[in-house]
C-alpha cells in the first residue's frame, strides 16, 4: 500500500520498499526513478509538451548504399547507378528505390536526410561512435550514446531503463575500436539494457526475468536480507565503479522483477498473431514491435541494431564479396526485411496515435562508394549517406539537403553527425545548451557549440 | 643509487672553461631499473637542494638564413622538468651571431656562441652554433613542403586528404605519399597549380591564402613563414622528393617528462633529427594530442596545460613519425615521506610502484589478510577458488612464508595448466566455428603440452610463427588457417604478441602511429610464400589443410605496384630473392631480446592477469602514442622477463610476491581518486569460466557442455567434453554456454583482448537471481546443500561453513549476530530450502562476484 506524505516521499507498510526506492533513486539512470525525472523536468532539462517523447533509433548496422535506398540517381552511369529503379511514393518530394515498396507507401510520414556526411574513417566502429555520440573518441574522452544521455538527463519514466538495445548490444567492427553503444563518460551506470536474446524465437522471453516458481516472495525477500548481510562488508568496493554498477544492476533487477508493467512490456505473446506477422517473423521485424511495446511501457530510448556484425552475417555491409553480403542478398533478405519492420512500426504507431511522441530515427555508420566494385558491391563512404526521421515532432514526407549527381558528397545542406544528435535531444524535448559532466567533473556540451537541429525537419 | 657524471670536453671544448665545467650530462640509474635518463640541457653548478635551471634544447644549431629554434628555460628538481620559469632574463653573449626574440633565437652571423637565461638566483646556458647565416635554405619537399601542408590541414581525411580528394585536387594522407603529391601539385591540371614566375598566382598557394575562392576556407597567411617556404621552393623551381633525400631518423619532444601543478602551462619544443646530421625546429608544424584530457590538454601550437591530477601524456605526430611528452600533476593529499619509508618491499616491482605513487603522492593501502590474499591468488594463477580445507589449513599457518609457499604451490598444480592454457587461447583464437572439430583440438593440445612443460614464451611464438605442415599433426599451423591472406597474417602477429594494431597502414600511413605503408607491406611480405593447401577451395573448416613454404611469390605494395623488401615493422629487411623462410626472419626479430615489443605486449598481459588493470590500457594496444601508466616498472618487468628467458612463471612468481599484488583494496582518503597506480589492489568481477567453475565447485554440481554454437545461431551436439569439464578446460570459445555469453566471455572472433568483457549487466543479475545456474545447483539432490543437510547441521554451522566455502573466509561477529536475526524465526534445524537461501546469498553477493 502506497501513501505520499507532504514532503513526497513513498512509503510502503512494511518500509522495505519505501528504502530501496530512495536508495536506487539515488544511483545512476539504471535506478534513477520518477524523482529524478520530476526534478529533472524541475530544473527546465525537459522543454513542456516534450514529457511523452521517446526516440526509437533503428541503427542500420553495416551500412546501406544510400545509391540503393533512399538516394537514387538513375541519370548516373551504369556502375554509379546501380542496379534498381527508383519508384514514385506517396509524397511528391521522394523517390526511393524499389527494393522498398512498403516504404514508399508510407512516405507521407517519414522524411529523408541526403546529405549527410562524417569526417571519421571508413571503418564501421568509427562510424558506430559518431553517429550514436556525435562524435569521435579522441584524448581518452568517450562520449556517451544518444539514449544514455536521454536516460541521464531525464531519468527512468517507469519500472524500466529508460535506455534499452534491442537485440543485443554490437559485435566488434573489424577496427578494434569502441562501439559507441555505451554510457561513456557518464558511467557504466548509463549503460544501455540489452535483451541479449532473439524476440522472433519461439517461446521468446526475456531470460530469467522472473523467479523460478519454487521461490515464492517468501523465499526471495529472504533471500535478499540475507544477502544484504554480506554486502555491508564491502567498504573497499566503493571505490570500484564496476561494483557499483553491480549492485545497481541487482536493484535494477528487483524493481524489473517486482513491476508487472514492466515484465508485461517484454511479454509479445500479448500481441495477436496478426500484428506479429506485420512485422515480419524475423529478428529485426519483432525487435521493431518490441521497442513499439517497451516504449508504449515507458522507456525513453530503444536502439535497435538491425545486425549484430558484419561479419559472416547478411548485413548491409554489400562489399559483395564474403565473407560480407552481396548487392542480391540486400535485394532479397536485407532490404525486404527492413521495408517490412520499419514500415509496420511507423504504421503501428501512427495507428496508436504514438508517432507524435515517438521520433523513429534510420541511421547508419556511412554510406557506400558511388562507383560499384569489381565485386559487384559497394564499399565504404563516409563522405555523403542518408538518414530517415519520423515522428516525434518531424513532418514526413520531405527530402532535406541532396547529394551531387553521383551521390558522392553533399550538394546541398551538408548535414554532420552532430546535427543528428541534435535533432534527437530537440525533438526529446533536451535543451542542447544543457551539459553533461564530462571526463574530470568538468561540463561537456550535449553537443558541440553552435551545433543545432534539422530545423527543416520539424 | 649511483650518479654517473661525464665532462663531454670533446663535444664543447670550445667553450670557455667555466661553461664546460657546469656542462654536465647527468646519467641516472633508476632503482633496480637500470633505466637510463638523460638530462638535457645544460645546469650550472651552484643549484641548490636539487633544484636547478635548464635551457632547452641542450645546444642550438642554426643552419641557414631562415632556420630558428624555441628555447626553454625549465625548472628542473633532481631529474625532472618542473615547468618553465616565469619572468627569465636571456641573453646572447655574442649579439653578431644570433638573436633572442619571444622563446625563439634567431641566426645573425656565423659562429659561436652563449645563451644564458637567468632567473631569480639561478643561471642556465646553453651553446649556440650558427652556419651559413647568409645562405638561404633549400627548401625540400619532403622535409619542409609537405609537413606545412599537414600543418595547414590540406592533406586531411576532411580536405584534399580524402580518397577521392576535394575540388578535383587530391593529396595522399598527411603526405604519405611524397612522390604522388609531388606528382599531384606539380603535373596534373596541366601544371596551372605551379606558377614559377609568380608563384602568388599558383592556384597551389593562391587557394590556401584566400585569393582565389576557396572551399577550404584560409588556410595560409601571406605573411606567414609557411607561405614563404612554398613560395619559395616554387621559385628554386618545386624540387621533387627523391630517395636520395635524408631520412627522419628521430622525433624529439622537450621536456619529455615534466611535473606540474593543476593550472600550470608548458610550452613543448619538437626537433627532428635527420639522417644527413641536419637537426630542424618543427615545433610549428607538428600536432599535439592529448592522451588524457582530464589530466593535461594541448593547443596548437603545443602548450599544454594541467587540468587535474594524476599522469597524462601529449602525443606528437610529425611525418610519420611519434614522439610522447609525459605530463605529471601530483594529487593534493599531504603524504610525508615515511608512508613510503615504511611501506613493505617484496621486490623491484614495489620499489616502482612506491617510486610512482610519492611522485604523485598517493598513499599505499596497506597488506590484505592471509584469507583474502590466498582467494586472490589462487583465483589469478589457477583460476579456482580455494576448498574450504585449503583456505582453514592455509589460515592456521603461523609460517611466515607461508604466501610464498602456497604461489610456489599453485605453479605447480595441473589447473594452472588449464587456467593458463584458456588464457592464451583467447591469445591465439581457438575457435571452432573457424577451424574444424581435429584442428581446434590439435591447436589446443600443442599449446596446452606447451604449458605444462613451461615452454619459454619466445620458443611457442617462434613455433607458432614458422610453423608447417599438416594442420590436426601440427597444431601449431592453424594460427594461420585463421589467417589466410598474407596482409592478415601480418595484421594478426602484429596485435597478438606486439600489442600492436597495424591495419590502417594498409590503406596509408597510420595516422597516429609511425607505421607506414611502406612497413605494412614489408611486413606482409614476410607471408607472401606461406601457402594454404586444402582438398577443397577455399578450404573448408573440418576438412584439413597443409601449411607449406614456396620459395617464390611476394605481396605487392598497390601504391607502387611492386614488393618491399620483407622486413618486419622496425627490423631489418631481407633480399627480395633470399631464399630462406622469411618466417625464420621474422621469428628471430620478434623474439630478439631486443624488440623493444615483444617481451612488453606479454608483459603486460601476465601482468593485468593478476593487477585487473594493465600498465597499458588497453592491454593489447602497445601504441606508442598510449603510454604505460609506470613505464619504468614495465621496462623492468619486461627485462626481467628476457633475463629470465622468457620464463613466464618466473614473472608470475615475482609478482604475485610483491607487495604490490598483496595489497589490500582498503580506500585510503589519499589513494580514493587512483585507478592506474596500483596504490590499492582494485576490485573487478571475475571472468566468466572462473566464476562458473567455481559455482560448480562448491555446489558440487559440474556443468555439461553438449553442444556447440552460440545464442541465436546454429547449434550441433558434441561429445568432446566428458561430464565433469570445467569451464576452463573447454578448448573451443564457440561451446554452447548462456552464462559464459552472460558474463562476457571472449568469443575469440579476432584477435582482441577487447572481445572479452568483465563489466556487470543487468542480466547478469537477473541470470544470478533467477536462472538456473546457481539455483538448480542448489536444489540438485546430488549437490552438496543435499549432502551437507543430511550431515543435520545447525543453523550457525551451516552458516559458518558455507562462508569458507564460498567467501574462504570465517564469518566475522558482527556478520554472525546479523544472522542470527534472520534466521530466529527458523526452527533451529535448516532446511533445504533455508539452506538454498543462505548458500544463494553468499554466490550473489559482490565478495564472491568479484576478484577483490
Amino acid at each position: 500500500m502506497l501513501d505520499f506524505t507532504g514532503r513526497g516521499y513513498a512509503h510502503t507498510c512494511d518500509g522495505q520498499l519505501r528504502r530501496d526506492f530512495l536508495r536506487v533513486g539515488a544511483l545512476g539512470a539504471l535506478g534513477m526513478a520518477l524523482p529524478q525525472y520530476l526534478a529533472a523536468r524541475e530544473r527546465g532539462l525537459v522543454k513542456p509538451g516534450h514529457d511523452e517523447r521517446s526516440c526509437i533509433l533503428i541503427f542500420n548496422l553495416g551500412a546501406p548504399s544510400q545509391l540503393d535506398t533512399f538516394d537514387l540517381k538513375p541519370q548516373a552511369p551504369a556502375e554509379v547507378r546501380g542496379p534498381f529503379k527508383p519508384i514514385a511514393t506517396r509524397s511528391p518530394e521522394i523517390q526511393i528505390s524499389e527494393i522498398l515498396p512498403r516504404h514508399a507507401e508510407l512516405a507521407k510520414h517519414f522524411s529523408i536526410v541526403r546529405s549527410c556526411y562524417h569526417t571519421g574513417a571508413a571503418v564501421h566502429d568509427a562510424g558506430w561512435q559518431v553517429m550514436q555520440t556525435g562524435r569521435q573518441f579522441a584524448g581518452g574522452i568517450e562520449t556517451p550514446h544518444a539514449g544514455a544521455v536521454a536516460g541521464y538527463q531525464l531519468g527512468a519514466r517507469s519500472d524500466l531503463p529508460p535506455f534499452v538495445v534491442l537485440p543485443e548490444l554490437m559485435g566488434r567492427g573489424g577496427g578494434n575500436l569502441p562501439n559507441g553503444q555505451a554510457g561513456g563518460f557518464l558511467g557504466k551506470g548509463h549503460n544501455p539494457f540489452a535483451l541479449m536474446a532473439d524476440p522472433s524465437q519461439p517461446n521468446f522471453r526475456v531470460p530469467d526475468l522472473l523467479p523460478p516458481p519454487e521461490l515464492g516472495t517468501v523465499r526471495v525477500d529472504r533471500r535478499r536480507r540475507m544477502r544484504e548481510i554480506v554486502e555491508q562488508q564491502l567498504a573497499g568496493f566503493e571505490a570500484s565503479d564496476d561494483a557499483r554498477l553491480m549492485q545497481q544492476n541487482f536493484e535494477a533487477a528487483y524493481r524489473l522483477m517486482a513491476s508487472p508493467q514492466a515484465r508485461a512490456a517484454f511479454d509479445l505473446s500479448q500481441e495477436s498473431d496478426a500484428v506479429r506477422d506485420r512485422y515480419g517473423r524475423n529478428r529485426f521485424g519483432q525487435c521493431c514491435l518490441l521497442a513499439r511495446r517497451l516504449v508504449e511501457a515507458g522507456v525513453r530510448f530503444v536502439t535497435v541494431n538491425t545486425f549484430l556484425t558484419v561479419f559472416d552475417d547478411v548485413s548491409w555491409d554489400i562489399h559483395g564479396s564474403k565473407p560480407f553480403t552481396s548487392i542480391e542478398g540486400m535485394k532479397n533478405i536485407v532490404a525486404p526485411m527492413y521495408d517490412q519492420g520499419y514500415s509496420a512500426l511507423i504504421q503501428d504507431l501512427a495507428q496508436r496515435g504514438m508517432l507524435d511522441d515517438t521520433l523513429v530515427a534510420g541511421l547508419a555508420e556511412f554510406g557506400r562508394t558511388p562507383k560499384v566494385n569489381p565485386a559487384g558491391g559497394r564499399d565504404h563512404w563516409p563522405q555523403c549517406f542518408s538518414v530517415t526521421f519520423a515522428g516525434g515532432g518531424v513532418q514526413g514526407g520531405r527530402v532535406i539537403g541532396a547529394s551531387d549527381p553521383m551521390g558522392a558528397v553533399p550538394a546541398d545542406r551538408p548535414t554532420v553527425p552532430g546535427e543528428v544528435l541534435a535533432t534527437i535531444f530537440h525533438s526529446l524535448g533536451l535543451d542542447l545548451e544543457s551539459h553533461l559532466p564530462g571526463p574530470g567533473g568538468r561540463p561537456f556540451p550535449i553537443v558541440d557549440s553552435g551545433i543545432r537541429e534539422i530545423r527543416e525537419l520539424f | 643509487m649511483p650518479i654517473m657524471t661525464t665532462e663531454p670536453n670533446q663535444l664543447f671544448g670550445w667553450l670557455p672553461s667555466a661553461v664546460r665545467r657546469a656542462l654536465r650530462w647527468t646519467c641516472t640509474r633508476a632503482i633496480g631499473g637500470w633505466l637510463v635518463f638523460l638530462v638535457p640541457g645544460t645546469v650550472l653548478a651552484q643549484s641548490d637542494g636539487g633544484r636547478s635551471l635548464v635551457i632547452m634544447p641542450a645546444a642550438v644549431i642554426l643552419d641557414g638564413q631562415q632556420a630558428r629554434q624555441h628555447v626553454l628555460a625549465e625548472k628542473f628538481e633532481q631529474d625532472r622538468a618542473t615547468g618553465p620559469a616565469d619572468g627569465v632574463v636571456w641573453s646572447v653573449d655574442d649579439p653578431a651571431v644570433a638573436q633572442y626574440k619571444d622563446g625563439v633565437v634567431l641566426p645573425l652571423g656565423n659562429g659561436q656562441t652563449v645563451l644564458r637565461a637567468r632567473w631569480q638566483d639561478q643561471q642556465a646556458v646553453t651553446p649556440i652554433t650558427v652556419r651559413r647565416a647568409a645562405q638561404p635554405i633549400e627548401w625540400e619537399f619532403r622535409r619542409h613542403v609537405l609537413p606545412v601542408l599537414s600543418r595547414a590541414g590540406c592533406n586531411q581525411g576532411a580536405c584534399h586528404g580524402a580518397l577521392a580528394g576535394k575540388g578535383g585536387f587530391r593529396l595522399s594522407l598527411r603526405g604519405y605519399d611524397p612522390e604522388g603529391d609531388f606528382f599531384t601539385i606539380t603535373q596534373e591540371s596541366r601544371s596551372r597549380r605551379l606558377e614559377p614566375a609568380q608563384p602568388g598566382r599558383s592556384l597551389f598557394l593562391s587557394k590556401p591564402t584566400g585569393a582565389v575562392p576557396h572551399k577550404g576556407g584560409l588556410r595560409l597567411d601571406v605573411a606567414s613563414r609557411d607561405y614563404q617556404v612554398l613560395a619559395d621552393w616554387i621559385i628554386a623551381g618545386a624540387t621533387p622528393p627523391t630517395s636520395a633525400d635524408p631520412v627522419l631518423q628521430r622525433l624529439e619532444v622537450l621536456p619529455d617528462r615534466v611535473a606540474l601543478a593543476v593550472g600550470q602551462t608548458q610550452p613543448l619544443i619538437v626537433r627532428a633529427h635527420y639522417s644527413d646530421g641536419r637537426t630542424e625546429d618543427v615545433t610549428d608544424w607538428a600536432k599535439f594530442t592529448s592522451t588524457q584530457e582530464s589530466v593535461a590538454q594541448v593547443d596548437h601550437g603545443g602548450k599544454v596545460r594541467v587540468m587535474g591530477p594524476g599522469e597524462g601524456a601529449v602525443s606528437v605526430w610529425f611525418s610519420s613519425q611519434i614522439a610522447v611528452a609525459r605530463i605529471l600533476s601530483p594529487y593534493p593529499f599531504q603524504l610525508t615521506a615515511d608512508v613510503y619509508d615504511r611501506a613493505l618491499r617484496a621486490n623491484f616491482i614495489d620499489d616502482l610502484v612506491l617510486e610512482k605513487l610519492r611522485e604523485l603522492r598517493l598513499a599505499p593501502s596497506p597488506r590484505s589478510s592471509d584469507a583474502t590474499f590466498l582467494r586472490r591468488v589462487t583465483i589469478d594463477l589457477i583460476g579456482r577458488l580455494p576448498t574450504e580445507e585449503e583456505a582453514q589449513a592455509f589460515l592456521a599457518d603461523a609460517s611466515p612464508a607461508r604466501r610464498e609457499r602456497w604461489i610456489d604451490h599453485l605453479l605447480s598444480r595441473s589447473e594452472y595448466v588449464d587456467y593458463w592454457s584458456y588464457r592464451w587461447s583467447d591469445v591465439l583464437v581457438i575457435n571452432g566455428r573457424r577451424i574444424g572439430a581435429a584442428e581446434v583440438k590439435a591447436y589446443y593440445n600443442w599449446l596446452r603440452h606447451h604449458i605444462a612443460q613451461g615452454t619459454p614464451w619466445d620458443q611457442m611464438v617462434r613455433e607458432i610463427v614458422t610453423a608447417r605442415g599438416d594442420s590436426v599433426l601440427q597444431g601449431a599451423t592453424n594460427f594461420y588457417a585463421l589467417h589466410q591472406a598474407p596482409e592478415d597474417m601480418a595484421e594478426s602477429v602484429s596485435q597478438a604478441f606486439l600489442g600492436l594494431s597495424i591495419n590502417c597502414a594498409k590503406c596509408h600511413n597510420h595516422p597516429l602511429e609511425k607505421w607506414t605503408n611502406e612497413q605494412y607491406y614489408a611486413m606482409a611480405n614476410l607471408f607472401a610464400r606461406v601457402r594454404t593447401k586444402s582438398p577443397f577451395k577455399p578450404p573448408v573448416a573440418g576438412d584439413g589443410f597443409t601449411i607449406s613454404v614456396e620459395d617464390r611469390g611476394d605481396v605487392l605494395q598497390p601504391l607502387t605496384g611492386k614488393p618491399r623488401p620483407p622486413s618486419p615493422l622496425d627490423g631489418t629487411p631481407l633480399a627480395l630473392d633470399d631464399p630462406r623462410d622469411r618466417r625464420e626472419h621474422l621469428a628471430d626479430w620478434l623474439t630478439s631480446t631486443e624488440n623493444p615489443y615483444f617481451a612488453r605486449a606479454i608483459t603486460n598481459r601476465v601482468w593485468a592477469n593478476f593487477m585487473g588493470t594493465g600498465l597499458i590500457e588497453p592491454i593489447d594496444d602497445l601504441r606508442v602514442s598510449n603510454p604505460a601508466s609506470n613505464e619504468p616498472l614495465l621496462s623492468a618487468l619486461a627485462r626481467h622477463l628476457v633475463e629470465h628467458d622468457f620464463d613466464l612463471k618466473a614473472l608470475m612468481r615475482l609478482i604475485a610476491l610483491s607487495e604490490t599484488y598483496q595489497r589490500s583494496n582498503e580506500v585510503l582518503l589519499e589513494n580514493a581518486p587512483d585507478r592506474r597506480f596500483y596504490s590499492r589492489f582494485y576490485p573487478r568481477r571475475i571472468m566468466a569460466e572462473v566464476l562458473l567453475d567455481a559455482v560448480a565447485q562448491i555446489t558440487e554440481v559440474p556443468d555439461e557442455f553438449t553442444m556447440i554454437g552460440n545464442i541465436g545461431m546454429d547449434t550441433r551436439k558434441t561429445d568432446e567434453y566428458a561430464k565433469g569439464t570445467r569451464a576452463l578446460q573447454l578448448f573451443d570459445a564457440a561451446v554452447y554456454s548462456p552464462f559464459l555469453a552472460t558474463f562476457g566471455r571472449n568469443p575469440r572472433a579476432i584477435v582482441c583482448e577487447c572481445e572479452r568483457s568483465n563489466t556487470p549487466t543487468m542480466v547478469q543479475a537477473l541470470h544470478l537471481h533467477n536462472g538456473d545456474t546457481i539455483n538448480h545447483r542448489l536444489q540438485s539432490e546430488h549437490g552438496w546443500v543435499s549432502r551437507v543437510l543430511r550431515g543435520k547441521p545447525q543453523e550457525e554451522e551451516l552458516v559458518r561453513q558455507a562462508y569458507w566455502r564460498v567467501l574462504s573466509r570465517p564469518p566475522s561477529e558482527p556478520e554472525l549476530a546479523r544472522w542470527r536475526d534472520v534466521l530466529q524465526s527458523s526452527s533451529g534445524v535448516p532446511t533445504q530450502e533455508l539452506a538454498e537461501d543462505v548458500y544463494w546469498s553468499l554466490m550473489s553477493s559482490r565478495e564472491f562476484l568479484f576478484q577483490h
